[in-house]
């Protein structure tokens, strides 16, 4: 894949079209997670206000928005990172699978498991390349040997397109990689732990375009092992990796449909100014 | 709008006198600045050299021991004992049964005349079976040993001391030989000068500062960790930080007092033992640990929790696999402080009987003990002048230990040290 050529013609609609229609074409069957009026409050501010939304297995769903639209609110309450914060509020329902993630038989612990996710900022732990990965298969018991364990490491760091670069110097510390390596470590470690979802929260907001490229390479690639929700500023980006856009608007679901339809031809006003650049 | 700007504002003169002065000002004040910075450090090292120096100076010689030499003809005096009978399990026994005291006595009287053991230390026979016990074969012999004279000429020879000591002195001079004082590092508490020793004390410290670092590591980290990780924020919360707080602040003897109802009188423990003493310090260090533990855990980036808590980790597994590490340097240098301060407190043992006279060392947390400041502070209060330079020599060993301590925890500090 020509990285330059990607970021030098952001606009990839012909490709897209194609893509987009055979995913519009395979979808059948239940979705993965499924939310029905989804409210949050933050005390006594609501931050999310009655949104429902389908999340698909074979396609890329982008969250874009202008900031403090509440798209990073809703995307961590999809596995409860919300939980950490004592003010946080949800109601509604949120299924994974058909099971209420919020119900109280859900154990967090593995919901988290089952829905990875990545974060804004590179955050590996301060350990070695090696014990980043292993680290979730060795709290779930994923693995029953070293040989299983060295195994399942390879092949997360294969699938993160960081084998090549890391293969020699395992042992290293995660922190020591560039900032592109380090986000691609932390989508490995989430595929390690083998999860039904990876929630992307801005992956790419602090990298350059040549790590953001890569990013977006291997968010192709895992399209349909995993479902994939990614949340978004750069507009080009949810058009060039998604197959599924949610427009958000203060804390309102505006507009969600096939990310062809979303950036060529809006339902709403508001959809329409947001992508043309006139607010946001 | 840009005509508004240009009407109100005056150009900005850089060059002008006005600025010139302002910024010959700040200069000013920055050389000022760096002149006191560097004074107020002068002047903390001077009275580091300075204390270093005298506790040095004087107590280097609470190290050495003033000897006179005795001539003693063990096959004269002795009836026909055998080095084989100061070898192996019975050999303390058979020195028990010699009659030592006896024979090195007559020896010195031979030698320096019917007043002449007046003129070394009570315990000076004890330095012959400790000869004997390392050589046994001098019992055959007829040999010189150098014995430790008594406290009051030890100071004269090595100082001033009081006119007839002085007097001897230059009677005998030339004949003053000056050893290391190793009893000092082997014996207890005595009453005589010249037998005190700092070992006592020194394991005293050593078993009351286990104690103290088993109970109050633990519990600070773990009440530290909760508080930070897992206890709500309310006002159950907040007082508890407030208390904690103030704890940090009592004054030391209160300690002491609380250890005394306690630990003593409700709990019915054992008096002046290091169990009583290490509860004491332990009640006294935990609120620093508490207080260090919660800023070090607070300063562990969030960002590591949540990427353990987005892969699935429990919370547990957050603190104790990521948090606790991380946290850790930051957690030992608050030990580091609190244990310093313990080890170096006097006050609240005195409260509850670790200021006895206490002659042979510890051997459990439960037996009597007293501990090195303690110790420093009763040689202080001593009449006879021999304790003077012990008790700088004691001030070294305290030094000493809290030296190596703080090195332990600063090294260890390093090796948890988390590279970024």
């Amino acid at each position: 894949m020509n990285y330059d050529q990607k970021i030098l013609e952001p606009n990839e609609s012909v490709n897209m079209t194609d893509s987009a229609t055979t995913a519009m074409n395979t979808e059948s069957g239940t979705p993965k997670m499924t939310a029905r009026h989804v409210d949050v409050f933050y005390g006594d501010k609501q931050a999310i206000n009655d949104v429902s939304i389908d999340v698909n297995m074979d396609s890329v769903t982008a969250f874009i928005g202008p900031s403090g639209c509440g798209k990073s609110t809703f995307l961590r309450c999809m596995n409860r990172m919300n939980d950490t914060i004592p003010i946080a509020r949800v109601t509604g329902e949120i299924k994974l699978e058909g099971e209420d993630i919020y119900a109280s038989q859900m154990d967090v612990v593995q919901l988290r498991a089952r829905v990875g996710m990545v974060f804004q900022k590179p955050n590996p732990f301060p350990k070695s390349i090696y014990d980043n990965i292993a680290y979730g298969p060795r709290i779930h018991g994923l693995a029953t040997g070293k040989e299983e364990l060295d195994e399942i490491v390879e092949s997360s760091l294969q699938r993160a397109g960081l084998w090549g670069e890391v293969k020699d110097r395992l042992d290293d510390s995660g922190t020591a990689l560039s900032g592109g390596q380090q986000q691609r470590l932390c989508i490995a470690r989430a595929i390690a732990v083998d999860p039904e979802v990876i929630l992307m929260d801005e992956p790419c907001s602090a990298l350059d375009p040549i790590a953001t490229a890569k990013i977006e390479e291997l968010i192709h690639e895992l399209r349909g092992k995993y479902a994939i929700v990614i949340v978004t500023h750069n507009m080009q980006q949810a058009a060039r990796v998604s197959q599924k856009t949610a427009f958000f608007h203060l804390g309102t679901l505006v507009e969600y449909g096939e990310t062809t339809d979303i950036f060529t031809n809006p339902r709403e006003e508001k959809t329409r100014d947001y992508i043309t650049g006139r607010y946001g | 709008m840009n005509s508004l700007t240009e009407t109100k504002r005056r150009p900005t003169d850089w060059q002008g006198a006005e600025m010139q002065k302002r910024i010959a000002g700040r200069y000013a004040a920055e050389r000022r600045f760096k002149a006191m910075g560097m004074a107020a450090i002068a002047l903390s090292a001077g009275f580091l050299g300075f204390l270093l120096v005298v506790m040095v100076g004087n107590g280097f010689l609470g190290f050495t021991q003033t000897e006179l030499p005795v001539e003693i003809d063990f096959p004269a005096v002795t009836s026909g004992a055998s080095p084989s009978q100061f070898q192996g399990p019975n050999a303390e026994a058979n020195l028990q049964v010699m009659g030592l005291r006896e024979i090195v006595n007559s020896s010195i009287e031979i030698q320096y005349g019917p007043e002449g053991t007046d003129l070394f230390s009570s315990g000076a026979w004890t330095a012959v079976s400790a000869k004997i016990l390392a050589d046994p074969d001098i019992v055959e012999q007829k040999t010189a040993v150098n014995l430790p004279v008594a406290s009051a000429l030890d100071v004269a020879y090595k100082d001033e001391g009081n006119p007839e000591a002085e007097a001897k002195v230059s009677e005998l001079s030339g004949q003053f030989s000056t050893g290391f004082n190793w009893n000092f590092l082997s014996n207890s508490d005595a009453t005589d000068p010249m037998q005190v020793g700092i070992w006592g004390a020194f394991k005293g410290s050593l078993i009351t500062m286990i104690v103290t670092l088993m109970l109050a590591f633990p519990v600070g980290v773990l009440a530290a960790l909760y508080l930070e990780e897992y206890a709500p924020k309310n006002r159950l919360t907040d007082l508890i930080e407030v208390s904690i707080n103030n704890l940090a602040a009592v004054p030391s003897i209160i300690f002491g007092l609380l250890g005394l109802a306690v630990f003593l009188n409700f709990f019915g423990m054992p008096r002046s033992g290091a169990l009583v003493g290490g509860l004491t310090l332990a009640l006294m260090t935990m609120p620093v640990i508490v207080i260090s533990g919660r800023n070090a855990v607070k300063s562990v980036p969030p960002s590591i929790r949540e990427a353990a808590l987005g892969i699935g980790a429990s919370p547990l597994q957050v603190v104790f696999h990521h948090v606790l590490p991380l946290a850790l340097p930051g957690i030992l240098t608050g030990t580091i402080i609190g244990m310093a301060r313990a080890l170096g407190e006097t006050a609240p043992l005195l409260m509850i009987g670790m200021r006895a006279f206490i002659a042979t060392p510890p051997s459990g947390i439960t037996d009597p003990a007293t501990v090195l400041p303690v110790q420093i502070f009763l040689w202080s209060d001593e009449v006879d002048r021999g304790f003077v330079e012990k008790t700088s020599a004691a001030i070294i060993v305290l030094l000493l230990f809290l030296l190596i301590m703080n090195a332990l925890a600063i090294y260890l500090r390093n090796r948890f040290e988390t590279r970024w």
